[in-house]
């Protein structure tokens, strides 16, 4: 049972209220989904109810939360640990072992279980999830979907009563969020009562039985089961929202088509005079055994080779779609694709020029899932113009204003939020006169109205004459403005179409 | 290759035995022949690992350092190449072979193993606890830093515009951002699973020494005793 009673919340050192006259009550086993925009309170409720706030995360707060009858604010974390289990968005900051089995064990081994009971939990997790597979190895070798598998498990070893799960499919492909659906769906038959923060709605329509819809920190809306999946595409774009359900030709292109045993190689595309050329692209993650010098990849043994695509010919000006499942090769594909793996001797042909080696990181710009890396300068006007051959302020502040940033020349892009960020990084990419530009996830963890905005300036971009490749797991943004999809299965191109 | 699985307890006496050994300053043969002894130990370990051309190479560069320092490096040499020279015999043959071994204790050891015997050896918890994580940290600096680079090098800035100060400015301040997110993130994650609980912390690791530990531990006390004998002592 879980009782929040007319909390309001605000962060230390924020301007804003965090939450505002929250009254929520949760009865035991239920299930229930919390969406709304980004920012809107969702991660901070979860945060109530696992007692990071107020012991963690500090800030002004009234009113009160109990839990399973205990009073969160005199209760210490610990002694939450076995009630309130928490999966957390970022499997990369939420591991602490480097290793599967110590991963798994983790909570255990905190609350001083002996090590038999230990064991038999694990062996308990494993059987239960199916994660035998997984066991002994790396974490950071290990696919989004799997890092989310163990993330459950460790968090699940610990027999909470109660479930947080906050964001959990942001990074997963189809399967993977199948294979999730079906662990929240198991933790529902046990009677534990589950928490959901999410923005991806469709694939809990059968799960929840409340959903909560939060606006600006406000209680706006609540639907119970039957109210929520019967609510029109329209009437949830309204309030911002994922549709629930998805359009037929996306659950067989992503559900079917990515997934079907066949491994044909069927390019469904008449080149023309102006495509953009993808020539040897080649790369392994077990390089040949070499005792001085490395050996150069060729075409002669590229079927031993993570990824190999020795021919391709891409439009020129339209957005691409690059699907696949978690792991198929996708990222590194784009990586070499832009000049960033040394050992690939990939070539292109753009116009009548053709560019290898380093030159292709002129012509090509990725611009990464994780935007903080590729943002370097104390305000966007430099960031912009270090991109630059030759400094031009003026160039540099329409490419500012064309994306919506004015107002902010001057501002630090760290002080920016998320998707402010990501403009940042595309208005460098801009300016750096690259004819070939990359996505790598861009609308992971976005809210509907964001997701939008990227898909629209995706399309601009193209309009503009750039060619842009997006790699994404997302359905939506692909129907909104990707014209070809790019399928990768295993490293090799498994079809290209026109969506 | 059979791979050896030592308890952590011996491999962090094998760390400290072969930093000593490698990194104090050996003058008489018998001295050098123990060095030479040790280092072939981390050899030994590259190839139990299936690093054999990394092993290969390793060796290489080792004897040429030794070659080198034998018949062309005397206390009197000057100029730049022989500066340059004694900079590369003292980073092969002083601190590759402690840093061969640090790697294999870090690859071989998972970070479980590790906390349950820094608990046998009585160790606070809160030391274990901040050792595990600054070894959990390893890979995650690597994979930021990594990523920092390529976003460089994507925007032609790798080398700063040829300021020094602009290189290690754009490499370390969003490294400094995203492992303090991380950090905050990661000991989030970690209290909501009890960490920091007044209990003492258990393993389902049950450490016992082996055949091959205390033949380990008795190799490396030799050596070492002999080392301290032969240098101080005698």
């Amino acid at each position: 049972m879980i009782n929040i009673e007319n909390v309001n919340f605000r962060y230390k050192g924020s301007g804003e209220s965090g939450l505002h006259d929250i009254t929520l009550n949760i009865a035991d086993g239920e299930t229930v989904l919390l969406c709304g925009a980004s920012g809107c309170g969702k991660t901070t409720i979860t945060r109530l109810v696992n007692g990071l706030i107020p012991h963690y995360y500090k800030g002004e707060l009234e009113g009160t939360v109990t839990v399973n009858g205990r009073d969160i604010a005199n209760t210490e974390l610990y002694e939450l640990a076995s009630v309130v289990g928490t999966v957390f968005q970022n499997p990369r900051s939420q591991f602490f072992a480097v290793d599967t089995d110590g991963e798994i064990t983790f909570g255990t081994e905190n609350i001083g279980m002996s090590p038999e009971e230990i064991v038999r939990r694990k062996a308990d997790i494993t059987e239960e999830m199916g994660l035998s597979p997984l066991l002994g190895k790396s974490l950071f070798a290990l696919s989004g979907g799997e890092k989310q598998k163990i993330a459950c498990a460790s968090v699940s070893a610990l027999m909470p009563d109660i479930m947080i799960l906050d964001e959990p499919s942001s990074n997963l492909d189809w399967k993977a969020i199948d294979e999730l659906k079906n662990v929240i769906r198991e933790w529902k038959e046990k009677g534990r009562t589950i928490i959901i923060s999410e923005h991806r709605l469709w694939y809990l329509k059968y799960i929840v039985d409340r959903v909560i819809f939060l606006d600006k920190g406000q209680i706006a809306k609540e639907w119970n089961k039957a109210e929520f999946s019967s609510l029109t595409t329209e009437k949830l774009k309204e309030y911002g929202l994922r549709p629930i359900t998805l359009e037929e030709k996306y659950i067989r292109e992503f559900g079917g088509d990515i997934f079907s045993d066949t491994t044909e190689n069927t390019i469904q595309y008449h080149t023309k005079a102006d495509d953009i050329r993808i020539h040897d692209l080649f790369f392994t993650y077990t390089p040949p055994k070499y005792v001085v010098f490395k050996k150069k990849l060729t075409a002669e043994n590229s079927d031993d080779y993570t990824l190999a695509v020795s021919d391709l010919s891409l439009p020129a000006g339209k957005v691409i779609g690059l699907i696949g499942k978690n792991g198929a090769g996708k990222s590194t594909f784009l990586r070499c694709l832009c000049g960033l793996e040394k050992d690939c001797p990939v070539k292109l042909t753009i116009g009548d020029e053709v560019v290898s080696g380093k030159k292709i990181l002129n012509k090509c710009y990725m611009v990464m899932q994780d935007v903080d890396h590729q943002l370097f300068t104390d305000s966007v006007v430099s960031e912009v113009m270090l991109s630059m051959q030759d400094e031009d302020k003026e160039r540099a502040e329409n490419f500012i204003t064309s994306l919506g940033l004015s107002g902010y020349e001057n501002t630090h892009p760290m002080a920016l939020s998320g998707g402010q960020k990501q403009r940042v990084a595309i208005a460098s990419a801009l300016a750096a006169d690259a004819s070939l530009l990359l996505f790598d996830e861009p609308t992971s963890g976005l809210d509907h109205k964001h997701m939008e905005t990227v898909g629209e300036l995706l399309k601009r971009l193209a309009v503009q004459g750039r060619t842009v490749i997006v790699s994404t797991h997302d359905p939506e943004l692909i129907s909104l403005c990707c014209e070809y999809v790019l399928c990768l299965e295993k490293g090799r191109i498994k079809y290209f179409r026109q969506v | 290759m059979m791979k050896i699985s030592l308890d952590p307890r011996t491999k962090l006496f094998m760390i400290f035995a072969v930093s000593f050994i490698v990194m104090v300053n050996a003058v008489t043969p018998f001295e050098w022949g123990i060095r030479i002894a040790v280092t072939l130990i981390p050899i030994l370990l590259m190839i139990t690992e299936g690093k054999y051309a990394s092993a290969f190479r390793f060796s290489l560069l080792y004897a040429a350092a030794l070659i080198l320092l034998k018949f062309f490096i005397s206390s009197e040499s000057t100029g730049f190449i022989s500066a340059f020279l004694v900079g590369y015999c003292g980073i092969v043959a002083q601190f590759m072979p402690a840093m061969i071994t640090a790697w294999y204790v870090i690859r071989t050891t998972k970070i479980g193993e590790f906390m349950s015997a820094m608990q046998k050896m009585h160790v606070p918890d809160g030391i274990s606890i901040s050792l595990a994580v600054v070894m959990r940290f390893f890979p995650t600096i690597k994979e930021e830093y990594g990523s920092i680079c390529d976003a460089m090098k994507m925007r032609g800035i790798s080398f700063g515009g040829g300021k020094v100060t602009k290189m290690i400015e754009y490499r370390m301040i969003p490294l400094l951002f995203s492992c303090v997110s991380i950090g905050e993130e990661l000991s989030a994650a970690a209290v909501t699973r009890g960490l920091g609980a007044p209990v003492k912390r258990s393993s389902p690791y049950e450490l016992r020494m082996k055949a091959a530990d205390i033949i380990t531990i008795a190799v490396f006390t030799v050596f070492t005793g002999l080392f301290i004998t032969v240098k101080y002592i005698r």
